[in-house]
Order: structure tokens, then sequence, then C-alpha cells
């Protein structure tokens, strides 16, 4: 799950995969609008076959944390 | 459509039916399912509705506030009341609990149209708002108004109020913009073959600002196009692919976001030609892409055209009910703003843009004082923008005021914020501004409070009192960065703190 957040990260941003960690930030760290985020939060919805509820991401600011709502959601279907 | 016809909101709907019947108006999902609905359907419920709010409101007219995603329900409780003379009260869904309910007071609101997501916040409306009389779940409109008859209100002057729109004001207190049939008709029919009724269009804009209601839904009930609802922000790629719009209004920050999207899978894929790419991203049958609502960098309107699909630039404000200019492709410099729409005058008053149309709201509601600074006695609606008109073109260089933008079009009060921290012991100043679209909050901290603490204590009180100044904010107005500096900010001679000055202060 984490390799795919990493692969998918990088078609928003230049950023080098091997640096990102469960710590780094969308916004702040790289450089995400809050489309971005949006966007990529679609993208792994279509990947993974889950709805993701808008309301519930708006809070989740570092790769750990999306990843860790993904896998809930994965998990549960 | 004869736009001869067309006077108020509810000789658009009666036209629309008139002229394109059975065509479909709107598409949405429901689940996995498509429901489509036709214009005859559209004029009927909005009907039923105006019956059902006529029914509350025994003779008066009334106001009714709106919230919710764009849907087919929002819709016909938006017309349905503002067809009978009754007045429509569209809130931003983002909003807090707080300010929804400041918002419903100060608009005089009697009948709450919701989306059911808000149905945790009503215990709080109840008590605060108890001018409410009637609760309305959108879900539920249809069966609500089953059974009113579908019957012809009485005519209704162009000049009587539709809409109180709340746009972000200056002074930090958002204003409500009054805006009559009269305006939001003139701004619609403006223009002419803007669009066919071979067009569809993917709504994705938040439904409460003016420019979505006017771009979107009135320019698509005069031309017969069809509306299909983006169900997500988080969906616009898949819902580009299932609907295969022809138009799309974007804000530049989503246009930035798909165009590297589009660059990504073209490096990814050297042999493929990147407009192919394109094409699969946009539905493939995408012709045009309106935008508006904040700074589009010319670089990136080259780039789409580049890819086969120009970018339209207008330009707008609430209070104009939007359109001041509208992008017009041919001769564009991809400099200007577009041009100047028909019916309205652009002069600019010591650098200045003001405008003077049919277009021009009322005024704000209830704040007599506010509309004297915003339309002079001539009738001029001062724009706060800078800027310069050359061939009929509007140019942007500035702001006069000192909202804040963000690149998604969201306004932003600097002031707003800052006086949350006011009366803060350990802070002497604070300016906040957005660094590259992202809320920034820089603070000079109070040198005597803060001599014993080290550079990270501060920091840490910083932090924890942004953290809280952001559980008061919408999502939009969050700040996500902070600065520290040493050296207090550079003041003007009335000591105060100079908005466009140098950044200083080191990211904490």
């Amino acid at each position: 799950m984490f390799e795919k957040f990493k692969e998918l990260i990088c078609n928003y941003v230049e950023a080098d995969p091997e640096a990102i960690t469960e710590d780094t930030k969308f916004i702040e760290d790289l450089g995400f609008t809050s489309y971005d985020f949006m966007s990529l939060l679609g993208d792994l919805e279509t990947e993974f076959d889950v709805m993701v509820d808008e309301a519930e991401v708006v809070n989740l600011q570092t790769v750990g944390m999306a990843v860790d709502y993904l896998e809930k959601l994965v998990s549960g279907k | 459509m004869d736009k001869n016809n067309v006077k108020t909101l509810y000789d658009l709907v009666k036209n629309s039916a008139a002229c394109y019947g059975e065509r479909v108006f709107l598409k949405e999902k429901n689940g996995k399912d498509i429901v489509e609905k036709d214009h005859n359907e559209f004029y009927e419920d909005v009907l039923k509705v105006c019956g059902f709010v006529a029914s509350k409101s025994e003779g008066r007219t009334v106001h009714a506030a709106v919230i919710g995603p764009t849907s087919y329900a929002y819709l016909t409780a938006y017309f349905g009341t503002v067809s009978g003379g009754n007045v429509i009260v569209p809130l931003d869904a983002q909003l807090s609990c707080t300010d929804i309910c400041e918002l419903l007071q100060r608009a005089d609101v009697e009948i709450f149209f919701y989306d059911k997501r808000y149905e945790p916040m009503l215990d709080q409306i109840r008590i605060s708002c108890p001018a409410i009389h009637t609760y309305v779940p959108l879900q539920e409109l249809s069966e609500t108004v089953s059974a009113f008859e579908a019957k012809e209100p009485e005519s209704i002057s162009p000049d009587r109020l539709a809409a109180i729109v709340y746009t972000s004001g200056t002074t930090g207190k958002s204003k409500g913009v009054m805006l009559s049939h009269g305006n939001l008709i003139d701004n619609a029919m403006c223009m002419d073959n803007e669009s066919t009724e071979e067009d569809s269009l993917l709504t994705v804009l938040p439904i409460h600002h003016v420019y979505c209601l006017t771009c979107d839904i009135l320019l698509s009930l005069r031309y017969g196009c069809c509306i299909c609802v983006n169900d997500s922000m988080l969906r616009i790629g898949q819902n580009l692919k299932l609907f295969q719009p022809t138009t799309m209004l974007l804000v530049p920050m989503i246009a930035e976001t798909i165009y590297k999207q589009i660059k990504t899978a073209a490096s990814a894929k050297p042999d493929v030609p990147i407009k192919a790419i394109a094409d699969a991203v946009f539905g493939g049958k995408l012709k045009v892409i309106y935008s508006g609502g904040a700074y589009l960098r010319p670089e990136l309107a080259q780039a789409y055209m580049e890819l086969g699909i120009p970018i339209s630039q207008g330009y707008g404000m609430t209070e104009c009910s939007p359109r001041i200019s509208t992008g017009d492709l041919n001769g564009s410099t991809l400099g200007d703003v577009g041009i100047i729409v028909k019916g309205c005058q652009v002069k600019i008053v010591d650098g200045e843009i003001t405008a003077k149309s049919p277009s021009v709201m009322m005024g704000y509601y209830k704040d007599e004082a506010a509309t004297a600074e915003a339309i002079d006695s001539e009738g001029w609606l001062h724009t706060g923008d800078l800027g310069y008109v050359e061939d009929n073109r509007i140019y942007i260089t500035g702001r006069k005021k000192n909202l804040i933008i963000l690149s998604n079009g969201e306004n932003v009060s600097p002031e707003e914020l800052e006086n949350k921290f006011a009366g803060v012991e350990f802070i002497a100043e604070v300016l906040v501004y957005a660094d590259d679209s992202v809320i920034t909050a820089e603070i000079f901290p109070s040198p005597d409070y803060c001599k014993d603490m080290t550079n990270e204590q501060v920091a840490d009180m910083f932090r924890e009192l942004v953290n809280n100044i952001n559980k008061t904010v919408t999502s939009s107005k969050t700040i996500r960065r902070l600065r520290m500096r040493n050296v207090e900010f550079d003041k003007t001679t009335s000591k105060k703190i100079r908005r466009n000055q140098e950044i200083q202060g080191d990211l904490i």
C-alpha cells in the first residue's frame, strides 16, 4: 500500500520516492495543493476499489495517516 | 431561447422546458447508477417546491437557506424558492456550525433545506435560530413536495430580490450580496452563442458561488446543455471519463493538477502523443475550459492550448452576478482576463477597476455603510482590483484590497485571522498572508514576555495556539505554515504593519 502511495504521489509532484516516509506531510513537505490531495485519493479509490468519504480525509496530513486510513477501508471491504 | 421572454429565474426555467422539453437537463450518480432528469421534469418539480414554500409563507416573502453539494434536489429547492418571489440563501457547504447559525440569523432565514450530512448540526441550529419553522432534508424534498400542485406562480418583478449570497469581506465579517432576478438574468443573457444543446458540462465548483450558479446552471438552462454532477472533488478524473463533457468550468488550481497528471502520464509513455493522453484524461470530447475565480498562469493557458483544449479566462465578482468580462478565444493575448461583457461599462478610477451594469447587486443585506463603500453615488461598483483596459479587454495588475485569494479561488481575509491572535501575551506582532497559496502566520514574539524562554518553547506555544485557532475556522482558512522572526515588522507611518514586505521569519 505504502509503495503504491509513493508511486502515485510522483504523478503529482517531482519527488524522490525513496525520500517519502510515513511522516512526510502532503502540503508542507511535498507541496501538494488541496486538490492534488483529493485527486490522489480519487486515484487510490479506483486502484483499491473502495469509497473514500471526503469529510473524513480533510485532516489526513501525512502519508502515514493516509495509508492507515486506506488500509482500514480496504480491510473493511 | 428568445431572451426577450426571460426576465426572471422562473421565466428561465419555464422557457427551458418549452424549448428543450425532454432533452436531458441533469445527470447525477445514485450509487453506481446514473439518474437523468429532463427539462420538463425540472420545471414541474420547481413548481411543486414553489407551491410548498408558498404554503409556508402565508402571503409574506420568506427567506429559505439551502446547504449541500450540487444535486437535482438542491437546484429544485433553489429555483422553487425564488420562482414564487421568495429569497434563497445558498450557504457554503464547508462552514462550521457556528458560522452557519450566524448566517441563518443574519439572513432572517425561516425555511432550511439541508443535505442530510448536516443532521448532527440541527440541534444547535434549532436552539440558535428559533425563526426557522421549516426543516427539509434535500434527500426527502421530492416526497415532501409531492402533494403540491405544479401551478404557475404569479408573475414577479425582475427587480425583486432573488438571492442573498455571503462573501468574504476585508473587515473579516462576510457580507450578504443581494442579487435580484434582473441581476442574474442579465449576467446569463449578456453574451450570445456560448454553448449549444449538444454540449454537456461537468459541474465541479461549489454551487453556493455565483460563478457556478450563473455559468454552469443558468447558462445550461438557457442553451439547453446537459449538466453532469461531479459527486466529489475526489472523483473528477473518474467522472470526466464517465460523463465525457464538452465544456467545463474550473478554477486554476484544478486545471494545474489535471495538467500535472497528463504530463506525468506523457513522460511515462513517450510513444503516445500527449494529445491522446489528454483526450483519455478528459473523456475525449472536451472542447474548452472556462477558468475564473483566481489568477491563471499564462504558461498554463498556453500549455492547454498546445493540448488542443483552450482555456477561456473571465473575470468578475459576486457583487456583479459575477461576470464583468468573459473569455474570448479570438485574439486572446494570454495575459488578459477576457473581453468586457455586453451591457457592462468599465472605468478605471485611480488604477482601480470599476464596473456599471444591470448585473451589479442591489447592495449588501442590512449593511448600508458597506453598500455605499462598494457602489458610489453614480452606480459604479468598486471592485478593489487594480488593472487597465485595452481593446475592450481587461488586464489585472494587482489587488487593492488585502484579501488573500488562494489558487482555488477561495477568499480569505487576513485581518479576520490576525484578530484571533489579539491579546495573546507572548505575541507582539502578527501578519497573516499567503505564501505560495498556503495561509501563513508570521509572528514577532514579545521580547519581554519571552525573555526567559528558548525559541523552541515559544515555537511550541505558537503551534498550540494555531492548532486551537484552526479549530474555529473553515478548512479553507486553516493556517498551515508558521514563521517566527526576531525583528519587528516594517511599518507604515501610522504604525500599521506593511502587508507586502519581504518574508524574514524562519519556518517552524
